[in-house]
């Protein structure tokens, strides 16, 4: 199957600016849906997305047609910017710890739990990275299991395994919410 | 054990790690799955929309929003390499007709140059020549 961003790319590689346009409105909706939920700050998922960009302007003369996906190796590069980002939070967080912990539903977050997209967010922000990745991967960007896991750098099985235990973290951390 | 293979824990091991959407499930095992649910569709029902109510609430938490100017910016960070290269496609035919241009402009300087000989110079011409170099003319001067 071919690469359906391959002609666009193609295009941008020679500066033709209405593929440049056409480029950023298909991705950076789905930069800012990735990046937003593995950071969970809206702010810094426009930084990742406008980085991620720099490295498409970069990369797209030079790029070789069949020998990847581009969605593939975009999500790779937004990941990888995400990571360092959450590297620098915990060398922040180590060397200045928050007075308390702003993770997961308890009985003092009552006003966020009129807000299931909210709930939904500080569960996900509570889970271990690497399950997060998973579900933001397969469940919001749609990538398929093998492509997910080769964002990743992982197994098909390691990555089945990830999202069965965030999933099932998940369901315990909103297991108040009646419907689950 | 169902008939083609899939085991129940199989079934909702898939169900719970990629959702109640067998359509997101791994393409190897979608027909296995359909067959799973043919032999026991309410079970197989039941352990779908349990995931899918997990499905249901994950969707409740919304992409961010662009901010205003974000693409403009990020547009805006994009090179142009092949604008020089554009400019010289557009020149290249440009460049070819100044270059006739010239060569037949060189060519009736040229022309003209040799045919001046035949032109007697008379004294008209050399005093009109003398009256533009000097801006005046000798009869203005005298």
């Amino acid at each position: 199957m071919g690469d359906p961003d391959e002609e666009l790319l193609s295009r941008v590689a020679t500066g033709d600016p209405a593929a440049v346009r056409a480029l950023v409105a298909r991705k950076l909706p789905r930069l800012l849906s990735l990046a937003g939920r593995i950071l969970g700050d809206r702010q810094e998922a426009q930084d990742v997305a406008q980085e991620a960009f720099l490295r498409v302007w970069k990369q797209a003369p030079k790029w070789r047609p069949g020998a990847a996906r581009f969605d593939t190796w975009l999500h790779r590069v937004a990941l990888n910017l995400c990571y360092d980002r959450l590297r620098r939070r915990r060398e922040v967080a180590y060397a200045d710890p928050p007075e308390r912990a702003d993770e997961g539903p308890g009985p003092d977050r009552g006003l966020m739990a009129a807000d299931t997209g909210r709930r939904v967010g500080a569960a996900l922000a509570a889970l271990p990275d690497r399950q997060r990745e998973a579900i933001v991967l397969c469940h919001y960007q749609e990538l398929g299991n093998i492509e997910a896991a080769a964002v990743m750098g992982v197994s098909v099985e390691a990555l089945e395994s990830l999202l069965g235990r965030g999933r099932r973290a998940l369901r315990a951390a909103l297991a108040d919410m009646k419907e689950l | 054990m169902t008939p083609d293979g899939m085991t129940p824990e199989r079934f909702e091991t898939l169900a719970e790690a990629y959702g109640g959407d067998v359509a997101r499930w791994p393409d190897a095992e979608r027909e296995a799955a359909a067959q799973a649910m043919a032999a026991r569709p309410a079970w197989a029902q039941a352990a779908l929309a349990r995931a899918g109510d997990l499905d249901a609430a994950l969707d409740a938490y919304g992409p961010p929003r662009a901010a205003a100017g974000l693409m403009d910016r990020i547009v805006a960070d994009a090179p142009t390499p092949r604008r020089a290269w554009r400019w010289t496609g557009w020149l290249a035919p440009a460049g070819l007709g100044a270059g006739l241009a010239a060569a037949c402009a060189a060519g009736m300087i040229l022309g003209a140059r040799l045919s001046t000989p035949a032109i007697p110079e008379t004294d008209s011409v050399v005093t009109a020549v003398t009256a533009d170099d000097t801006g005046a003319y000798p009869d203005e001067e005298a």
